[in-house]
């Protein structure tokens, strides 16, 4: 009797224990605070995308693409999101253990937001103007790039630094001419000029010139070398999540606010609404979705090490992404 | 005799309570007369729909993820605090060679370190229980030392000529003088544990009253900030009077007298 007991105990825990430990226990690290514009991580998880490839993941809010960059480089997570352009100038300047596995933004969130009834309606008007930025926006160092595309020096213009949450009041008071801020906020800078009854409009700088990969996947590279097949089973999770993110905003919209009840369901599905076009647009129509190609991310490279004032040499763009996950393979001694 | 006593006491309630309910109105009648921006400067009774918008047990979950950071760096600021202001008053050589570095501790800005803690120690409560250490120490360590440096001298050749050994002059003489300069430094560090607390959670948080203000402000719902903040001064403010409370109850002879 005690036998059978044993024997059943035995089976039992042979059948559970596995099933349990099979889940890959993932930390997935944001690089800013949960919103709209995050949604795929929290639309894998509450969908089963994530659980159906194995495994079982945390999220953790970052402050930065810099702080998601060392997280996830040093370990403390696997996977994150964090701007490619930031991953580039930090591998120039030294050894960051982390690559971007599959891009999100495929254009750059960065744009001038102006009053509507403001008469500038092009970016070479702002000659002589007040513009707000916040003080550690990565838009900051393609301002001068972005200037210089539309026939302007940086030094015509006047720049205030200012926190983020006071760039929106400070436009709508009159106090400055245009703000910079990422388009993904666009619903929420509206609801803002709505409410002080105004209207604005949005000048996205990659319709200006622009035109660079931004928000990626990135993954520790201690990992894609050692299971290069789990990181791509987690991607290919993550795409999945994309896809039906931006499919179903609402649906999108619900899941972030289900795990993290702060998101208003309404903010976040406009996020995710504003962010569509940094997502699906000319540049995945022409190269396909989820896969980086060498050329843009040249022309990344371009913009980036000229707008952190790097050495062009410094990087070879196409190591900052592995294999797999670039449209073209490499060829050898590449 | 009495009269004059309860007249004095009973106006000494009213008048702070009148003065702040007078600023409060003021501030909501020039919301709505001024007719400020709600981005601007929300009016008390949105602020207070604010807050009743968030459902209490999220209000509940945010403070107690601050408190336990807070009430666990303030203990350990204590238990550190209070050896080390020991040793530093029994030996002038230590406090010479420590006293410096406590000073470029305090003096760094914890603003700029935070991000490196947090890469050190993970994104768990040590991290953010090391900050908030970091910047509570030094009032107490300060005021303890001060409080047993300043026990009269007298008490002290008194305590020697009668060949008290070294532990009983610092517990017995020392220490008691010290209280009341021990309590202002841990009315000091209990407040300065909130805010480190909350710093720390602008680093790197999930939940806590830090984080619920900072999630607010970047979503530009400034009420529902507004909320956070004035929740996060309620908090230190009872802090603040539970240190009172408490050496009011256990060391009653070691208060201030009040005029």
């Amino acid at each position: 009797m005690l036998l059978k007991v044993c024997k059943v105990i035995a089976i039992f825990i042979f059948l559970h224990i596995p099933a349990v430990s099979a889940k890959q226990p993932i930390v997935f690290q944001l690089d800013w605070l949960p919103g709209g514009d995050k949604s795929p991580v929290y639309v894998a998880i509450q969908q089963g995308f994530f659980e159906q490839a194995g495994f079982q993941v945390k999220v953790l809010t970052g402050r930065g693409s810099t702080d998601s960059i060392t997280r996830v480089a040093s370990g403390q997570a696997q996977f994150g999101f964090a701007d490619i352009g930031s991953l580039m100038a930090a591998k120039a300047q030294g050894e960051v253990l982390a690559q971007a596995v599959l891009p999100y933004f495929t254009q750059a969130p960065h744009a001038f937001y102006i009053l509507e009834e403001s008469k500038l309606t092009n970016i070479s008007q702002l000659a002589g103007k007040r513009i707000a930025t916040s003080p550690f926006t990565s838009s900051n160092g393609f301002l001068p790039l972005v200037l210089e595309e539309n026939g302007l020096h940086a030094s015509q213009i006047q720049l205030i630094k200012a926190n983020n949450g006071a760039l929106g009041p400070m436009l709508l008071m009159k106090k400055v001419d245009a703000i910079i801020a990422w388009t993904t906020n666009t619903a929420l800078y509206q609801d803002q000029a709505r409410s002080a009854g105004k209207k604005i409009r949005v000048m996205p700088w990659s319709e200006k010139g622009l035109s660079l990969y931004s928000s990626s996947l990135i993954a520790s590279e201690k990992l894609i070398n050692t299971d290069p097949e789990m990181v791509q089973r987690f991607s290919e999770a993550f795409a999945k999540a994309i896809k039906f993110a931006y499919e179903n905003p609402a649906q999108a919209a619900r899941n972030v606010h289900d795990l993290v009840p702060e998101v208003d369901p309404e903010v976040a599905q406009g996020q995710v609404e504003s962010s569509y076009n940094l997502v699906f647009n000319l540049v995945t129509e022409r190269d396909g979705f989820g896969k980086y190609t060498k050329d843009r991310l040249n022309t990344t490279w371009q913009y980036v090490s000229k707008a952190n004032e790097l050495s062009v040499d410094a990087l070879d763009p196409a190591t900052v992404v592995p294999d797999f996950s670039l449209s073209e393979k490499r060829t050898q001694g590449q | 005799m009495q009269k004059p006593h309860k007249l004095n006491s009973f106006i000494g309630l009213i008048v702070p309570w009148t003065f702040w309910f007078s600023m409060v109105l003021v501030w909501e009648l020039a919301c709505q007369w001024g007719e400020i921006p709600e981005y601007i400067l929300p009016a008390p009774s949105v602020i207070w729909q604010a807050f009743l918008d968030v459902e209490f047990s999220r209000w509940l979950g945010h403070l107690w993820a601050t408190l336990r950071v807070a009430f666990l760096g303030f203990i350990i600021s204590v238990a550190v605090s209070i050896p080390l202001a020991i040793i530093m008053m029994r030996s002038v050589l230590i406090k010479r060679i420590l006293y410096p570095f406590l000073v470029v501790i305090q003096s760094t800005p914890v603003v700029a370190v935070a991000p490196l803690i947090i890469v050190l120690l993970g994104t768990e409560d040590s991290s953010r229980i090391l900050i908030t250490c970091l910047i509570t120490f030094f009032p107490v360590v300060v005021s303890t030392t001060t409080g047993m440096l300043d026990t009269p001298e007298e008490l002290i050749e008194l305590s020697r000529s009668l060949q008290a050994p070294r532990y009983r002059e610092t517990w017995q003489i020392r220490m008691p003088y010290a209280l009341p300069h021990i309590f202002s430094g841990f009315r000091v560090a209990i407040t300065l544990a909130i805010i480190g607390a909350v710093v720390a959670e602008f680093v790197a948080a999930e939940e806590g009253l830090g984080y619920f203000i900072q999630f607010s402000t970047s979503f530009f719902k400034i009420p529902q900030a507004f909320a956070g903040l004035i929740f996060l001064a309620c908090v230190s403010l009872l802090l603040f009077k539970s240190i009172q409370w408490i050496q009011a109850w256990w060391f009653p002879w070691s208060m201030p007298s009040e005029n």
